[in-house]
């Protein structure tokens, strides 16, 4: 019992990354109609942005909001740089841009920072606290946390403000928004802003667990597609309610389901991803896409 | 007496396909002035050239100044609230929020919560299912916040494509009323694209008649009422 409860509770921390990440993807599919799959490799760039930060000696707090805002820069530049010229073009350009900013990002990160995985800074330690009886590190209880604050930050942000109410109306009807006054073209620039800093901090939460080099969010990404996907791919809720179940359940899979161990939980978020798809394609928060006439 | 808008000699289509032929149209401040017309004649072509859903030639002037080459969301922060074909309701959104679009870009605090106050006295369902999604509200309910939507911009001037479409005959004439009272209190011009020719002559000072991409009648919307020859050939009772 008491190691089931731990075994949750370190899912959830795992889930949190996964959520962060997740919603990226949900941001900008809303956004484009399209994920990002670029994401992944934005995040880790932002993580290795990070990384530099602190190396010259910036405190992690400040490095860490100070990252988080770059890459919010970065996010808001891609759009207006790479993606716009693209927008109306067929959905395959699209993914094509995407991999190809993918692979771009990843060589970049190679080129600058070397294929060595480095040990990433945490500020929290690996110690554990007793909490009902499960073990848990402060560094997941950490994870846990900063994943929270900043998911509900964005979450507030889009409910609770008009600049969050206009990124939605865009997100879902470019025209009718436009008709309105809502200046639709800078609210998907800042959909992808708040998308690529979300991202981030997926990058720079997972990075002390896993090393930090060029291909540290290649798997990251697919827990993250997996939460995206059972939230319904359009639902920001969705995607945090998502990521939370896909790390909890990857994380007793492995720990309970004889063979799965640490190889194959891959494999359990892929089963996650085709057990949607066919059982519930438009996951546990989307809506069935009804038209009235 | 000036105009607010003026449409001149306005080409447009879509792709190869040209709709509109050379138009030409002017709504005073103040007034309604209908646009009529069989379907494909180019009524609703006409309102997306004014709010740049089309591109066109010619010139489109709103208060004294050219439309040309501005954006939709420019021209509808000079003061334009489009209602367009199908309402334009974001069904993803809830009542509120859908009504808070309209007064998204206001600065005039006070003045915007009277008007909440006479939007829901004008559409009192429209409080009453103010926090369920849009897309809930039916026909009526949906057209009725598509203007309620339109009124809280604070506009000059509202296009309205088609307010009539798919409403039963005593939706219409309270959302006919509502119109009306709209122009006559605030002295927002409105120009009414309606394949209801009747309703619409009733409520203008103007009408305009759409053939093919050209205007075909104009004049005094008493006069083309009385003019029996035009309502015979052009609006069809």
């Amino acid at each position: 019992m008491q190691e089931l409860l731990q075994q949750v509770l370190s899912g959830i921390a795992s889930g949190g990354i996964y959520a962060s990440l997740a919603l990226a993807l949900v941001l900008i599919y809303n956004a484009m109609g399209l994920v990002n799959f670029a994401q992944g490799e934005m995040a880790m760039f932002a993580t290795f942005l990070a990384f530099t930060l602190i190396d010259h000696g910036l405190n992690y707090w400040v490095a860490l909001p100070l990252t988080l805002l770059l890459a919010f820069a970065a996010g808001v530049l891609i759009q207006r740089v790479v993606i716009r010229p693209v927008e109306r073009a067929p959905i395959l350009t699209l993914v094509i841009v995407t991999l190809g900013l993918a692979t771009l990002f990843n060589g970049l990160a190679g080129f600058l920072f070397g294929y060595v995985p480095r040990s990433f800074p945490s500020p929290f330690s690996v110690l554990t606290v007793n909490l009902a009886g499960a073990f848990v590190s402060y560094r997941d209880l950490g994870v846990m946390g900063v994943s929270a604050v900043v998911l509900v930050l964005i979450y507030l942000l889009l409910q609770r403000t008009t600049v969050g109410l206009a990124l939605r109306a865009a997100a879902h009807h470019p025209d009718a928004s436009r008709l309105l006054g809502v200046r639709v073209s800078w609210m998907l620039a800042l959909g992808w802003g708040l998308a690529s800093a979300a991202g981030a901090v997926s990058g720079i939460m997972v990075a002390p667990i896993l090393l930090l080099d060029p291909n540290m969010m290649q798997t990251v990404i697919i827990y993250a597609f997996a939460a995206a996907v059972l939230g319904g791919i359009e639902s920001p809720l969705g995607a945090v309610v998502g990521g939370v179940i896909v790390g909890v359940t990857v994380n007793l899979a492995g720990a309970y389901v004889p063979g799965v161990g640490g190889d194959l939980q891959l494999a359990v978020a892929f089963a996650i991803i085709v057990a949607v798809l066919v059982l519930k394609p438009n996951g546990l928060f989307g809506h069935a896409a009804v038209r009235r006439v | 007496m000036t105009a607010l808008l003026e449409v001149e000699e306005v080409r447009a289509g879509y792709g190869p396909t040209s709709v509109l032929h050379g138009i030409s149209l002017s709504v005073p401040e103040g007034e309604v002035v209908s646009l009529l017309g069989a379907n494909g004649a180019g009524k609703t072509t006409t309102l997306r050239a004014i709010t740049g859903g089309v591109r066109w030639t010619g010139d489109i002037r709103f208060c004294g100044r050219s439309l040309k080459r501005m954006h939709t969301e420019d021209i509808v922060r000079c003061g334009i609230a489009h209602v367009p074909e199908g309402r334009g309701i974001l069904t993803e959104l809830t009542v509120d929020e859908n009504l808070r679009l309209g007064s998204h870009l206001r600065r005039d605090g006070p003045a915007v919560i009277k008007d909440y106050e006479r939007v829901f006295e004008y559409f009192p369902v429209l409080r009453e299912r103010r926090r369920l999604s849009a897309s809930t509200l039916s026909g009526g309910e949906q057209q009725m916040l598509a203007v309620a939507r339109a009124l809280l911009m604070r506009p000059k001037l509202m296009l309205l494509d088609e307010p009539s479409l798919g409403l039963a005959p005593m939706v219409v004439r309270s959302i006919f009323e509502i119109i009306r009272t709209i122009n006559q209190a605030d002295r927002v011009a409105v120009l009414l694209v309606e394949q209801n020719a009747r309703l619409a002559l009733e409520m203008s000072s103007q009408a305009y008649v759409l053939e093919v991409g050209r205007v075909a009648v104009q004049g005094a919307s008493a006069e083309l009422k009385g003019n029996e020859s035009v309502r015979r050939s052009y609006l069809g009772y």
